[in-house]
């Protein structure tokens, strides 16, 4: 008898409770801190002030793409609904669309040629799955050149087109400078996911396709084998150092900041570093431009970048994608671009006189999104990955010759992306 | 009262043992007996879950054939093997030695006790960060040391022999640890009166530890040395942040490509099988050491 007195009061408090509430919270999961949370955080304290009702909590985790992957690929997995909406790397929308794990958001913000309209062509094509709206892109970012502009003006060089020519100036400088802790160019060798970018970004300037429309592999192995020769040759040269498949990201970044590389290859948030970090070296002297192609080919950068997704297993899916969609507007891309320097995905903020004001490299990155290309969409990409980045760190390792490494990429992922 | 219930308050002896049993067999029927038997189960099915709506699908043997001719799975299972081979003994070797030291008569033992334990009180993924500086080809302490000692460096975690030696090095000296504090626990153990009836005898020190030491501290010895196997069959964390399994995969371990096919790849069917391949092995190994310690 007591016990059900007890019972009735305790749902008669939760009710009332429930009533008092009338508040939808919804769980965002923000990436690391590379993707800026506490930015995120001003955009959601904005949202709650114009929504009553809506509550938005941020959760973050993995520093690195790989490690955020692994992440979500548990939480989703199990279906957990506790997670409404997540941040993506570029590369995860197929696979994670595959698997069945987003909500496509064509009901919610309009069909794929009309609600991805106005973003970067790259962008537009890497949310779209089977047709459907998969994510909506949040920021860019891409693989920039950057180089030395004070050491390349000292010694009367332009700026190099192609691999060939890059590695006739870096040399050139060491020469001159003659200081044995300068690099002339530094790339990321390591077997992390930059690595996948160092196999393209030699293989595209040649005009070459990884893989088709469907996603089928087309590898051109020939083009692929003279793509890592390239890099080959440059550590010959004494242009990239020896235990280059040592070299992940930050070590590139933090090199280039103590003024030790000439040339580098990186992600777009190494600029404030170089422009803002108190130890940096190079405040000032630092340029930006596209990357290099192959003698007689095109230049090509590797695009990354993070798109907004709202989880399958949500319980408040209409909110999450309406959350989505103010995060995937032009005012918040503007927002990101001006206070944190991230990249538009918006092709017109490139030349709005507005955000060139406040971030004026976005005029040189402008001219390099433009060459801008996705990694292999395949909802299979963890395996893409990993075949790729290995066999590249072990052929820069010199562990593998590269025609064996071409080899062992086409022959494990024929049967992958087919 | 019911009668039901009366028994209940005032079991028999056997109900109560049972009773009293049933926590602990539940527990360990759903935290052992279970996920076992879902491996064992899911070892026989086609089950990604990259591809979404396709259905699982039974596929019988197909799995084990597969890992029968997987290139990958052989390399792991050799990786690994060495791993062991090497390690095992070693730090059976460099563990005796410490526990020995440890064992003399310090006048204050707390010191020595504490630097036996503070290897194995670190994470692994720790010894494994840790030791990865070390080996590093520009910043690392041991590329120093040869530099100053006019030595031609190495680029020691980029080819595959010299990155399997740092890592191993990395693991024995993590495990030795574990291993001297079992030993040290034996050599506690063994009578005073046995070495000073040897020393009226005449005997050597180096009688001593062969007639003595050795065959007394034989049960420690198997013990600390099944311990040490069965987790080395497992290594993951060393090789994984040292090295990720490269240069290619060549320091790849069965843990990490298990790893790799589950969380990675999402392939649960061909992971669970590559698992249960595992499992088959630790439990070879393990039989094999229970069968000798059956004849001792």
């Amino acid at each position: 008898m007591r016990l059900r007195t007890c019972l009735s009061l305790l749902l008669a408090a939760s009710l009332a409770a429930g009533g008092a509430l009338a508040q939808t919270t919804l769980r965002v999961f923000s990436g690391g801190s590379n993707q800026r949370p506490d930015l995120m955080r001003k955009l959601f304290d904005q949202y709650e002030r114009a929504n009553a009702g809506i509550k938005i909590q941020i959760e973050t985790g993995g520093a690195t793409s790989e490690l955020q992957r692994q992440y979500l690929s548990t939480v989703l997995n199990a279906k957990d609904s506790a997670i409404d909406i997540f941040l993506i790397d570029i590369v995860n929308p197929a696979q994670y669309f595959g698997a069945g794990w987003l909500e496509p958001l064509d009901a919610h913000l309009g069909a794929a040629d009309k609600a991805l309209a106005p973003y970067l062509d790259v962008y537009r094509t890497s949310n779209v799955v089977n047709g459907k709206v998969a994510a909506m892109p949040g920021f860019a970012d891409a693989m920039f050149m950057y180089y030395r502009r004070d050491l390349l003006e000292k010694h009367r060089i332009a700026e190099p087109r192609t691999w060939d020519e890059l590695g006739a100036a870096a040399q050139k400088i060491l020469k001159a400078e003659g200081n044995p802790n300068l690099q002339g160019l530094s790339i990321q060798g390591a077997p992390i996911e930059g690595a996948v970018c160092t196999f393209l970004l030699p293989y595209w300037s040649q005009g070459k396709d990884f893989n088709d429309a469907s996603g089928r592999l087309t590898l051109d192995k020939p083009a692929a084998v003279r793509g890592l020769q390239q890099w080959l040759s440059l550590v010959d040269q004494g242009v990239i150092k020896k235990n280059v498949a040592e070299v992940k990201t930050p070590d590139t970044v933090n090199e280039f900041k103590a003024g030790q590389v000439v040339f580098a290859i990186n992600w777009s948030w190494a600029w404030d570093r170089f422009k803002d970090d108190a130890d940096s070296k190079v405040k000032g002297q630092v340029g930006v431009m596209p990357l290099p192609a192959m003698a007689g080919g095109k230049s090509a950068t590797c695009v990354g970048g993070w798109q907004w997704a709202v989880s399958a297993f949500s319980r408040h899916k209409a909110e999450a994608a309406k959350l989505v969609g103010y995060m995937a507007a032009r005012d918040a891309s503007r927002f990101l671009a001006a206070e944190g320097a991230l990249l538009p995905t918006y092709q017109a903020l490139y030349q709005d006189p507005e955000v060139i004001r406040q971030v004026p490299w976005f005029k040189d990155a402008g001219q390099v999104m433009v060459f801008g290309r996705s990694r292999p969409m395949s909802a299979r990409y963890g395996e893409v990955s990993d075949a790729v980045r290995t066999t590249t760190s072990a052929v820069l390792a010199r562990t593998k010759k590269p025609e064996d490494g071409v080899a062992e990429i086409e022959s494990r992922l024929s049967r992958v992306m087919r | 009262m019911n009668p039901g219930l009366e028994r209940l308050r005032d079991p028999s002896e056997k109900t109560l043992a049972l009773l009293l049993l049933a926590p602990a067999f539940l527990l360990l029927a759903l935290i052992v007996v279970y996920p076992i038997g879902k491996l064992l189960w899911n070892s026989f099915f086609d089950l990604r879950l990259s591809g979404g709506s396709e259905a699982v699908q039974f596929v019988g043997w197909r799995n084990y054939v597969d890992v029968w001719k997987d290139h990958d799975f052989w390399n792991a299972a050799g990786n690994t093997l060495l791993i062991t081979a090497i390690t095992v003994p070693g730090a059976l070797l460099v563990g005796l030695g410490l526990a020995m030291l440890a064992n003399l008569p310090f006048r204050r033992r707390w010191p020595v006790r504490l630097a036996l334990l503070l290897p194995w009180a670190l994470p692994l993924a720790f010894v494994g960060l840790i030791f990865a500086w070390f080996f590093h080809t520009e910043y690392g302490v041991v590329n120093d040391v040869l530099r100053r000692l006019g030595v031609t460096p190495s680029m020691w975690l980029l080819s595959p022999g010299l990155a399997m030696t740092a890592i191993c090095a990395a693991i024995v000296w993590k495990t030795s640890s574990f291993m001297a504090l079992i030993l040290l626990a034996g050599l506690q153990m063994i009578p005073r009166s046995l070495y000073e009836a040897a020393e009226v005898d005449g005997a050597t020190r180096w009688q001593q530890f062969w007639q003595i030491t050795i065959p007394m501290l034989m049960p420690s010895i198997i013990v600390a040395l099944i311990f040490r196997t069965i987790t080395a069959l497992q290594t993951f964390d060393i090789p994984y942040t040292m090295t990720k399994g490269g240069p290619g995969n060549a320091t790849e371990t069965l843990a990490m490509l298990i790893h790799k096919t589950t969380i990675d790849y999402l392939d649960v069917g061909y992971g669970s099988t590559l698992a249960v391949c595992m499992f088959l092995i630790s439990l070879v190994v393990t039989a094999l050491y229970l069968r000798r310690i059956g004849r001792e």
